[in-house]
């Protein structure tokens, strides 16, 4: 993922919007004893379009590395996402990339 | 042994008994006994950042909350059904994992090796079990 070095221009710059800014945010699974492996790929699947690969390889990324990052985006959508997610009885959160 | 879910069309055909549909209507107890469980279904996106949560909270209200009471009550509703459409069996699928989840908080299990280390005859883990597998059945009837 590539980072932005010239500055970002908003139509509507103010403090209140700084964290709404751009700039994305990634929706991070982190492990859990307790939800199936199999569960954990098909809810990426369906949630996020991945291929059974890819949801597989993030899947066990999550269970060997304790965590992954499963999507990504501005605010809004990755919100939306862990939103989801936490339907979804996974354990996830958000950071800044 | 026959399978309890199977593929029928755009559908799933259910094949459980009646004292197993009577151990699916107990989850909705197992799940709302649990309360919170410590913290496991109280979920946040910003742990770290009060006011990005608040915000988030702000905009989700409590959508998860009635999102997951909904999944309940269809799941109670189309218990008896011989056939679930897809939008029903998603919403067993997600009772039936958060019925592990409560199980697994009940049971104190904190680590990737319960299975292991849990006496499978103790009746919460034997259910805890149980409804992996008809989960994983659920999962591959969907894929």
């Amino acid at each position: 993922m590539s980072n932005t070095t010239t500055p970002q221009r908003t139509d509507h710059p103010s403090a209140d919007t700084d964290y709404e800014s751009d700039r994305p945010w990634q929706v991070i699974v982190w492990n859990d004893p307790v939800n199936l492996m199999s569960y954990v790929v098909w809810v990426l699947r369906k949630l996020f379009g991945h291929s059974v690969e890819e949801a597989t390889r993030l899947m066990l990324q999550v269970h060997n590395d304790g965590r992954a990052v499963v999507s990504n985006g501005p605010l809004e959508k990755a919100e939306h996402d862990c939103h989801r997610l936490h339907h979804h009885g996974l354990w996830a959160t958000l950071e800044r990339t | 042994m026959k399978e309890p879910f199977t593929r029928r069309g755009d559908a799933v055909a259910v094949r459980l008994g009646d004292d197993e549909r009577q151990v699916l209507r107990g989850l909705t107890d197992v799940i709302e006994a649990a309360g919170d469980a410590d913290g496991r279904f109280a979920y946040t996106a910003h742990p770290n950042d009060t006011d990005a949560e608040d915000g988030y909270r702000a905009l989700l209200g409590d959508s998860l909350d009635t999102a997951r009471g909904e999944d309940r009550t269809m799941m109670t509703a189309t218990l008896d059904s011989k056939v679930l459409d897809e939008e029903a069996a998603m919403a067993w699928m997600r009772v039936i994992g958060d019925a592990r989840i409560a199980l697994a908080h009940r049971l104190g299990i904190e680590d990737d090796s319960w299975e292991e280390t849990q006496d499978p005859t103790d009746p919460e883990t034997a259910l805890l079990m149980y409804l992996g597998y008809l989960q994983d059945t659920l999962v591959r009837v969907l894929t």
